[in-house]
């Protein structure tokens, strides 16, 4: 322990002399590490993004309840004070043409002013219906059941194909995972071989004056992590940068779908990065001198 | 400190490097081993360093049998010893400062003497004024010099040096072997391979061993 706080200069000089002595090969490794993490964290955000969808879909599962026309405003309230008693319903209450109108008002924001254009409210009074998740269908069918029902609409669907979606989106992150963990797990091993060739001459006096393997090969392991751990940082202020765009571009046109915030998403996906960076830049490392101490006595 | 009884050496192609030889060298002893190139003087500091085995007797370095010597125990082991090689093994990119520091930075030396003892040792192999030079710029003497700093520097029970004056002139030679001399009052025990004997002071010597085709034969320095 002693030797490793005597030499931390040391090590980190031996280091990027290492790195400059295949600057060529080295800034490739680099891009290609920084392209596989950029690529991971994109999939990774959008995992994250349609994993959040699905939550708050789920924790706002409600149902509207449209009754026919000849149900009066009266026969609306008692209908939605009825549906208290179902099992499954947690709240219910009667949403008026005026706030039908007025909602879509607050979510299109600016783009309210397409409303302008109708002669009349175009929107009809319907009963909200707070429902549990796992419930929907039973109380669908319950609701369904009364006289003056004439239309149940429910986000079933859309959650559905949304969970879909997730699931792919996760199947794929996972993918991604393994798939990039082995690209930089290869390069890393590999440039870290290259590493140890071109300084043989070296290890081999270090080794015949004494020095401990931990002290040739810390340099190594060093520089795999300050390649991984680099293209990690790049991809991870390519996908700050990306993230932003994106948000922009959902944000104002489709502003009722419901993102993570953009700071939370970028701090979770910078954290995955940089930590998978730093196991497979040490990881690597490892192989890389694992393989090449059976080759050159190490 | 070194024993060695009826100790061979055969590289895997059949070449017998060493023959049954037999050895003895006390700490704080001075060793000359001369010998015409190919007879078997580099195979003995290799069996020395560890970096072969014998593969029949025995040899002792430093109370380690180095017929059973494990990794980390020959790691230790050179840790003791102030190699001076051959092909002199600087480090190109390094100054000669750090060239010497390298060989202590692994040992329980504290960081804070690292820098006036590798000073120390480049005054006393007349180098001081090169010590922010590279290793490459130097000419062969000026190197051969530093590696004999980087061996001193660690204060080593055994100095182990082939061929440590081959390039130096003769006022330099001297004095490299002067120093070398002086470090036995250390109990550090010296063994040099040279084939400059006209420049050994006997008075000083403690044995002679002149090595041919992989036998061991003791000579007076008159014999030389």
């Amino acid at each position: 322990m002693k030797a490793i706080t005597a030499n931390i200069g040391y090590f980190f000089k031996e280091t990027f002399t290492i790195l400059k002595l295949n600057k060529l090969s080295n800034i490739l490794s680099l891009l290609s590490i920084t392209l596989a993490f950029f690529l991971l964290s994109l999939v990774v955000s959008t995992w994250l993004i349609s994993t959040e969808m699905v939550e708050v879909l789920q924790q706002e599962a409600e149902i509207n309840v449209f009754l026919s026309e000849e149900a009066d405003d009266s026969s609306r309230y008692e209908m939605a004070e009825s549906f208290l008693e179902i099992e499954g319903i947690q709240a219910s209450r009667v949403v008026t043409e005026a706030e039908a109108l007025e909602r879509m008002e607050n979510i299109l924001g600016e783009e309210s002013e397409v409303l302008t254009y109708f002669d009349e409210n175009p929107f009809e009074s319907f009963v909200e219906v707070k429902v549990d998740f796992e419930q929907v269908e039973t109380v669908k069918e319950s609701v369904s059941a009364y006289e003056d029902v004439r239309y149940v609409r429910d986000h079933q669907e859309v959650l559905d194909q949304i969970r879909n979606i997730s699931a792919l989106q996760r199947f794929l992150g996972t993918l991604f995972i393994v798939a990039a963990g082995t690209a930089t797990l290869v390069i890393i091993s590999h440039i870290i071989r290259q590493g140890i060739y071109h300084n043989r001459q070296q290890i081999n006096t270090l080794l015949l004056l004494g020095a401990p393997n931990f002290f040739v090969a810390l340099p190594f392991v060093l520089s795999g992590l300050v390649l991984t751990l680099a293209g990690g940082l790049v991809a991870s202020l390519l996908t700050r940068f990306t993230v932003g765009l994106g948000y922009a571009q959902l944000v104002t046109p489709i502003p009722f779908i419901p993102l993570p915030p953009q700071e939370l998403l970028v701090r979770n996906t910078t954290a995955l990065i940089l930590g998978l960076s730093i196991f497979l830049g040490l990881s690597g490392s490892i192989m890389g001198i694992r393989s090449s101490r059976k080759e050159e006595s190490l | 400190m070194i024993t060695a009884k009826n100790l061979s050496l055969q590289y895997p192609d059949g070449t017998i490097a060493l023959n049954e030889i037999n050895l003895h060298i006390k700490a704080g002893e001075l060793v000359y081993i001369t010998g015409p190139s190919g007879s078997g003087k580099t195979s003995l500091i290799k069996l020395l360093m560890g970096i072969e085995k014998p593969t029949a007797g025995q040899l002792e370095v430093l109370s380690h049998s180095m017929n059973r010597i494990d990794v980390k125990n020959r790691m230790f082991l050179r840790q003791y010893m102030g190699p001076v090689f051959q092909e002199l093994k600087l480090i190109n990119g390094r100054t000669v400062l750090d060239n010497v520091i390298l060989g202590m930075r692994f040992l329980p030396i504290p960081k804070q003497q690292w820098k006036t003892l590798a000073t120390d040792a480049l005054e006393k192999v007349k180098l001081s004024h090169k010590i922010l030079s590279y290793a490459e710029n130097l000419s062969w003497g000026e190197k051969q010099r530093v590696a004999i700093a980087r061996a001193i520097v660690r204060r080593p029970s055994l100095i182990i040096a082939d061929e440590p004056t081959g390039n130096l002139d003769r006022k330099n030679a001297i004095n490299i072997l002067e120093l070398l001399n002086s470090l036995r009052q250390e109990n550090t025990s010296v063994i040099i391979t040279t084939h400059a004997t006209h420049l050994i002071d006997s008075k000083l010597v403690d044995q002679f061993i002149q090595i041919a085709a992989g036998q061991l034969e003791a000579k007076s320095m008159e014999e030389f």
